[in-house]
């Protein structure tokens, strides 16, 4: 099936529209985010600017519109910065992971023999490592930051990638075409390329669109324990983690401080959602037997 | 339909259900107190624990010689002793040099043991040889031998610098050294000063683990130092894992260790063969949470008695059922933010471009006054004890806080002042600054955000000042912050520290002094300024004199070469709080075991 | 198959050394001050404390070599080295947490993989139509709200307001029974050292402390389980032999439960032989919402504090599961399914 069937057929789906509403919609903010929350320095927008320097949420007022979180931390502001960060770290880290799964899965299954057989204990010694001690020890490592955080899910997020790409490739490398264009001399990397990727890459599609919602979860808890982005940065994940110490409210009101819970919990779970829905819809277009 | 309906039907009970917590009108388990607390307890050894969470383990097990009188720090009572050695009754002799303490007779240890002078002097000795790099025997080696350590005395005894290096011979000369300190006189113990210093009682006293007497018998059974001159090398500086106390305990104290599950929770029953009253709680428990939520939820049940709070979220439980705040104690802390006088430009990103080309900061911004004057009158001080400590606590006045001596709530302090702070940065480096700008990251460890709002406040407010001003706060792991430190690559970033014993000593030194904690991560030109400007020498006579006013006066002018040099920029002394079910009685606050309990005196009951 | 499983295991101690040295050389990519704050937790402790001298005598400086060599070779010797943030020796924190992490683990997995495939199986059941958006949906909103608000929720609602589902792994009066005399710990799982003892009161009350942090694991997993058996059994639902089946006149319902759903189990199996590391290794924040005292908790503790040898034995530990479960997904695959040989 040609890419521009795929698209068409996205836009046909009712599900996949949603989902490709919501993207839009988010797109939309990211790139506007400058004119709809302006920054007021512009040299580090990132940094989301505090409305006074106590601790206690304020509730949504004309002022900030979402309310403050946590440190005076405007929530607006967060969101509307936070979904650049959130596609940021979503195309990042899945693109990068993604290609390197890509590229170790398909030589690993293609040459096969002992390069598979070394490369697949590799790929076990990546997975052998607990993901959640590996990044933490990783950013530990590496600083604190939003760059590091990327690095280390990169470093251990490319795994499962490889071994859905390798027993892809392995079981399309003996079919006909692939034999007979080895057959006519055709060289390894038009081969590799031309048809074992383009007739392998759709499942890793699929996966990486899940994936893509995903990694706004995980950067999250990486707030949760205090390792992920600096306080302050606009990133969905923080804004949900200033959330931690007051969603049972207080003072015999136990959602008195809602809006920090459930205003950046619902742009999460919105993300996660469209990117989910477009995955779920990429699988049942891509299923060749549906047809 | 029927479906959707069950589904809103749920949502609507978990609603109303999640509004209200149950709440208890009896006393729940009348005899076992429950407190929740934070992190964990470091050692059970009192001579080797050094830490908030261990010292409270230690003073409900433990005794010493003397104790606090309860609920003031200025005045004591004994404990293991019969009498407080005063000039008066005779027991401090030799214009201060001599201290004499009768020991109480029949008093047990929990595992039989009988108490005696012998065991006191053991004690003592025990702990000087066991002396653990980064441990709490600095403090008595100052008094006792005029000295920082072990490894001071070896080097001047017998030029060894190592003292696990000591041969028997070697080691036992230095014992010789070390005896000549303490001796036993009848029923009397005997302490030996080279030189009167008034800190001595408010290091021994109790709530300070050093001066805990353990059994000398039962102590050598479990394998701690031998009572032997020969063999300091073999017991100087054990490692947590090899130390025979560590997780055992045997005490004369009013609680003995029932459990202890490293990491998770401590149980201690009640000494019903206690030398005084028994207690009347039969057991304490101690649980280590680190979610604030779930500790809070615990307390409101009445399945805990005390619960650990960080002061930001006050306003959850201010109005709780059954629950008493309690806020404002004294809290003996200074908090401040380091400035490096020296910072060392090489592969520092902080510094930026490193030299003073509107780019960087040069190694040696700091060392100008007027940078550290402007930096000083640019803090929000008021905002910080309004907004960030919600009005409890108050600006330190530098580094001595409230009420030690030296303290004066009418000294000259920095208030905000962004127009002095501009005159200031107009007149460092020759103006160069003003004109060429800078920029500096100043740091804050994560996860605090009491710090990382200080530097905010720095960085909003001197951005304000000079559009080529820039400035760059970074949170960084602890890690890496104490290796900034130690590598004095360190900019400015702020940092604390709390009393160990009750005496203005304890601050002027780790933060004036050019060899102090602090003084040592101040770079080369503040060492130089300390000992050339007479602060090395003042912070020294601070403990040489003995008369309380003259005292008074050293420790008033060392907070006033504070404030004049603008040495430091000196933010906040923070108040304390307990947070408890109001059927606890008997509670007093202890501001040296701080966060911790002495349980002795506590009991449950509804009023 | 045995010479199957024993060619996996004979690669195991390649794997966890490969691991170890992984992990350790990220660690020595820091300064000896750096990872001097193991053992500094606190600006309190610099005191007094001579820094070269301590890292001198913990070794910090020493090449990396020499300080991989002291640990493996005290590894190889049974001694897994001290643990800094547990206080204790690697074993004993490990021993100590393990239960705890393994009882929630193992008991979340049952409503985890049974609720799961019965969503999944809902939802392909319902292709297309409302009721699979519907789940799918709920499934993915519970996928996606941070496990720290919906725990915490928990928390409120089943112990603050109900108070049936208190949180730690049991009450006070069950702690002092299972540390005194009389009561053998033989596994440290209390739920089975109870039965043991035929203490039943043990038993209740840790299943008690159990429910509400399973609940919360399950409904965190169930998107994940729903996806995997949806998708399997949407494939298999249009194979032939199914296809066969209804043509046939085999009742619907005897189609789907009885020939799809055992078919579309092979790759949820896959899946949740991974899940159980996932559970075991990556249950930090339920543990410590619900106070459990486990290796997830732990195990980021100590990460966090540089702990290296905690941190390196926790590798192993994890590496060893990693490759048994595989190795269990594996074989079952070939119990499944006796069509595929291993190879």
């Amino acid at each position: 099936m040609e890419w521009q069937e795929v698209v068409i057929r996205l836009f046909k789906n009712k599900i996949s529209l949603i989902g490709l509403i919501l993207i839009i919609f988010f797109g939309v903010i990211a790139i506007g985010a400058p004119w709809i929350a302006p920054p007021s320095d512009p040299s580090e927008p990132y940094m989301v600017p505090r409305a006074g320097w106590g601790f206690e949420p304020q509730p949504p007022s004309s002022e900030h519109i979402f309310g403050t979180a946590e440190g005076q931390y405007d929530i607006f502001y967060g969101i509307i910065w936070g979904t650049r960060t959130a596609f940021r770290i979503g195309f990042i880290i899945v693109g990068i992971s993604s290609f390197i799964g890509i590229l170790v899965g398909t030589l690993a299954g293609y040459y096969g023999g002992w390069f598979d057989e070394v490369v697949m204990r590799i790929t076990d010694i990546f997975m052998a490592i607990p993901f959640l001690i590996a990044a933490i020890v990783m950013t530990t490592i590496l600083g604190q930051g939003l760059r590091n955080v990327m690095i280390a899910l990169i470093t251990f997020g490319w795994m499962n990638s490889a071994r859905l790409m390798r027993s892809q490739v392995l079981s399309i490398k003996e079919e006909e075409f692939v034999i007979a264009a080895d057959a006519l001399g055709a060289g390894d990397f038009r081969i590799i390329f031309k048809h074992v990727i383009l007739n392998t890459i759709f499942p890793l599609v699929i996966e990486a669109s899940m994936r893509m919602g995903s990694m706004v979860i995980t950067a999250s808890t990486l707030s949760f324990l205090g390792i992920g982005a600096p306080e302050g940065y606009a990133d969905w994940g923080q804004m949900i983690s200033f959330a931690r110490n007051w969603i049972l409210g207080g003072e015999g009101n136990a959602i008195k401080y809602w809006f920090t819970v459930v205003i950046p919990g619902g742009a999460i779970t919105l993300f996660c959602l469209s990117w989910n829905l477009i995955g779920d819809a990429f699988r049942d277009i891509l299923d060749p037997k549906l047809q | 339909m029927k479906r959707s309906s069950i589904l809103i039907l749920v949502l609507s009970m978990v609603l109303v259900l999640s509004l209200t917590v149950g709440a208890f009108a009896q006393v729940n388990n009348p005899n076992t107190f429950t407190k929740i607390n934070m992190g964990t307890i470091d050692s059970l050894d009192p001579h080797y624990q050094y830490d908030n969470a261990s010292s409270e383990i230690y003073a409900n097990i433990y005794e010493n010689l003397i104790m606090f009188k309860e609920g003031d720090i200025t005045q004591y009572e004994p404990l293991l002793a019969t009498e407080v050695p005063t000039v008066n009754n005779g027991l401090i002799k030799n214009d201060g040099t001599t201290y004499i303490f009768p020991i109480r007779e029949g008093v047990t240890f929990h595992e039989g043991g009988t108490l005696t002078p012998e065991d006191v002097k053991y004690s003592f000795m025990r702990g000087l040889i066991h002396d653990r790099n980064g441990g709490p025997w600095w403090m008595l080696y100052g008094p006792l031998f005029d000295a920082g350590g072990l490894s001071d005395i070896t080097e001047q005894v017998v030029g060894v610098e190592n003292p696990s290096e000591l041969t028997a011979a070697q080691s036992a000369e230095v014992y010789a050294e070390l005896d000549k300190a303490i001796s036993v006189d009848g029923n009397k113990v005997v302490f030996n000063l080279p030189k009167p210093n008034p800190t001595f009682l408010s290091v021994v006293v109790h709530d300070n683990g050093l001066g805990a007497i353990i059994d000398k018998e039962w102590s050598i059974e479990q394998g701690a130092w031998d009572g032997s001159p020969e063999t300091i090398a073999e017991y100087y500086d054990p490692a947590k894992e090899s130390d025979p106390l560590h997780e055992q305990t045997n005490g004369t104290g009013p609680f003995m260790l029932n459990t202890w599950e490293k990491g998770k929770r401590i149980a201690l029953d009640r000494n019903d063969n206690y030398w005084r009253e028994p207690a009347q709680l039969e057991r304490v428990i101690i649980n280590y949470i680190d979610e604030w939520s779930t500790r809070k939820l615990m307390l409101q049940r009445g399945d805990a008695d005390v619960v650990y709070m960080d002061k930001q979220y006050q306003s959850q439980v201010e109005n709780l059922d059954g629950v008493e705040f309690i806020s404002g104690l004294p809290n003996l802390y200074t908090g401040y933010g380091l400035m490096n006088w020296t910072i060392d430009t090489k592969g520092n990103p902080d510094v930026h471009s490193g030299e003073l080309d509107g780019n960087g900061v040069p190694s040696d911004f700091f060392e100008d006054i007027n940078v550290r004057k402007a930096f000083n009158y640019s803090m929000n001080y008021d905002a910080f004890v309004s907004e960030v400590m919600d009005g409890d606590g108050q600006q330190a006045r530098g580094p001595i806080p409230e009420p030690f001596l030296g303290f004066d709530e009418d000294s000259p302090v920095y208030t905000m002042d962004l127009e002095k702070a501009e005159e200031h940065f107009k007149k460092a480096f020759d103006g160069e600054l003003w004109d060429k700008g800078f920029e500096i990251t100043i740091l804050y460890n994560t996860g605090n955000s009491m710090r990382k709002t200080a530097s905010d406040m720095l960085k909003y407010n001197i951005e304000q000042i000079n559009p080529n001003f820039k400035i760059n706060v970074r949170g960084i792991q602890w890690a890496s912050y104490l290796d900034r430190m130690i590598a004095g690559k360190f900019t400015l970033g702020f940092i604390g520290w709390g009393a160990d014993y009750a005496d203005p000593h304890n601050f002027t030194v780790p933060f004036m002094r050019s060899d102090g904690t602090f003084g040592n991560f101040k770079g080369e030109s503040y060492k130089e300024w300390a000992k050339e400007n007479g602060v090395d020498s003042l912070v020294n006579k601070g403990v040489e004199v003995t008369d309380r006013e003259e005292r008074e006066e050293i420790y008033k002018e060392i907070q006033n070469i504070a404030y004049e040099y603008a040495t430091d920029l000196y933010l906040y002394q923070p108040t304390a709080h307990i947070l408890m079910r109001d059927w606890v009685q008997g509670w007093t606050y202890d501001p040296i075991l701080h966060d911790g309990i002495y349980y002795y005196r506590i009991y449950k009951a509804q009023e | 198959m045995i010479s199957y499983i024993v060619r996996r295991l004979l690669i195991l101690p390649i794997i966890l050394i490969g691991v170890t040295l992984l992990v350790f050389s990220m660690i020595m990519m820091l300064g000896p001050y750096e990872r001097l704050s193991t053992y500094i937790k606190d600006p309190a402790e610099l005191k007094n404390v001579d820094v070269d001298v301590l890292v001198t005598k913990l070794g910090l400086n020493d090449p990396w070599y020499e300080q991989y060599g002291r640990w493996i070779s005290g590894v190889a010797r049974g001694d897994m080295g001290w643990s800094e943030s547990a206080g204790s020796t690697v074993t004993q924190a490990f021993l100590s947490r393990f239960p705890a992490t393994a009882e929630l683990g193992l008991l979340a997995l049952l409503p985890v993989v049974v609720g799961g495939v019965i969503l999944g199986v809902f939802a392909s059941v319902h292709h297309n139509d409302f009721w699979d958006h519907v789940s799918r949906v709920l499934a993915i909103i519970g996928w996606s709200v941070p496990t720290f608000v919906f725990g915490l929720i928990m928390l409120m609602i089943f112990y603050g307001t109900l108070g049936w589902f208190p949180p730690s792994r049991l009450d006070s009066w069950a702690l002092d029974i299972v540390n005194s005399a009389g009561f053998i710990n033989y596994t440290n799982f209390f739920i089975i050292d109870g039965l043991l003892n035929a203490n039943f009161a043990i038993v209740g009350n840790a299943i008690r402390h159990l429910v509400a942090p399973v609940i919360t694991i399950s409904i965190l997993w169930w998107a994940f389980i729903m996806r995997i058996t949806r998708s399997s059994m949407l494939e298999i639902l249009r194979r032939d032999y199914i296809r066969t089946a209804r043509a046939k006149g085999v009742k619907e319902n005897v189609v789907v439960y009885k020939h799809a759903v055992r078919n579309a189990l092979i790759p949820v199996v896959t899946v949740a032989g991974r899940m159980v590391l996932g559970l075991l290794g990556g249950l930090v924040i339920t543990e410590t919402i619900f106070n459990i005292k486990g290796l997830g908790q732990f195990m980021a503790q100590a990460a966090q504090q540089l702990d290296y040898p905690a941190v390196l034995g926790g590798t192993l530990y994890f590496g060893f599961l990693l490759i048994l479960i595989n190795l269990c997904v594996d074989v079952s695959y070939a119990i499944i399914d006796p069509r595929i040989r291993l190879e």
